[in-house]
């Protein structure tokens, strides 16, 4: 007769008893040792079962926090991953708690941070198309009001260096290398880029795009003379 | 004592000298664009915090370290900063 209240009694306590452990382990970012915990708890009666659903939803958001971001280093965006990965965890954790078939659901929504990472590549196809128009372009730089007069006409002085830098190592006069020649034009670029960005994007845009080109003509003898 | 006939004539003088100055001094794009050529030729300045005209594409720009250059356009078309 007295058994079964002490026996409920007990039951009652080991249940107690692993929903606190529940509670305390997700604290501790392990995610091994709860499946560990809670297999035990499901040999026991159907009751303890009950206990655990409503402590699982508590943990779950840390341990998405945490494994979320080991998912994103290698995928380079670490902005989108924390707003995403909040839901998205909460069904693996339940699957693992209880049935180890309901997995295939969780894995669907996985694939879907991957593919918002997938836009990059558009900025890729937009170097690809290398517009030149020298004359446009001078143009454009006489008349952006981005830089000041005096910027101009120092950058006009500048380019003409340059151009003098190149006709000498074309002619042999100069012991310069091209290699040196490349990084005087990259500053230049560079400067160029620096002052405009700000007032004219459009401009510098056109001008970062167009980079390559005009060295591809500089860099060239034959190019090089038709410009001159 | 100053006759109120008067005052107007002596507010509209102050005006003019406190607005000369300050016109040469405070024009931003003027300030920027001295700043840059500056940086460009490779001197040390910080930022011009004011400027004063001496003729056409001729000023002497004050920069933040407290550095004076000279900055015009030479007989060559070149732009040139002298240190004052």
């Amino acid at each position: 007769m007295r058994i079964l209240p002490i026996t409920g009694i007990l039951l009652v306590v080991l249940a107690a008893g692993c929903s606190n452990g529940k509670k305390a382990v997700p604290e501790s970012t392990a995610q091994a040792e709860p499946q560990a915990t809670t297999a035990p708890a499901a040999q026991p009666p159907a009751p303890p079962v009950e206990p655990i659903a409503p402590v699982a939803p508590e943990p779950q958001p840390q341990a998405a926090v945490i494994a979320e971001p080991t998912r994103a280093e290698p995928g380079s965006q670490p902005e989108t991953p924390p707003t995403e990965p909040t839901p998205k965890p909460s069904p693996p954790k339940v699957a693992a708690e209880k049935p180890a078939v309901s997995e295939p659901a969780p894995v669907a929504p996985a694939p879907a941070p991957a593919k918002p990472e997938a836009p990059p590549p558009p900025p890729a196809a937009k170097p690809s198309t290398p517009t030149l128009d020298v004359n446009a372009l001078k143009e454009k730089l006489k008349e952006t009001k981005a830089i000041g007069v005096f910027t101009k006409l120092t950058l006009k002085n500048q380019v003409d260096d340059l151009l003098q830098q190149f006709r000498a190592y074309y002619q042999a006069k100069q012991k310069r290398d091209i290699a040196t020649l490349r990084q005087a034009y990259d500053m230049l670029v560079l400067k160029v880029l620096s002052l405009v960005q700000d007032g004219d994007p459009t401009l510098a845009r056109t001008i970062a795009a167009s980079r390559e080109a005009i060295w591809a003509m500089l860099a060239d003898p034959v190019k090089f003379n038709t410009l001159m | 004592m100053i006759k109120p006939a008067h005052a107007p004539a002596l507010f509209f003088l102050l005006s003019a000298l406190a607005a000369g100055p300050a016109t040469a001094a405070g024009d931003p794009a003027l300030l920027k664009d001295l700043t840059s050529v500056i940086l460009l030729l490779g001197l040390p300045c910080g930022q011009v915090v004011s400027a004063t005209r001496l003729a056409d594409n001729d000023h002497v720009a004050t920069c933040s370290n407290g550095t004076r250059y000279r900055v015009f356009v030479n007989q060559d078309g070149r732009v040139v900063a002298e240190k004052q």
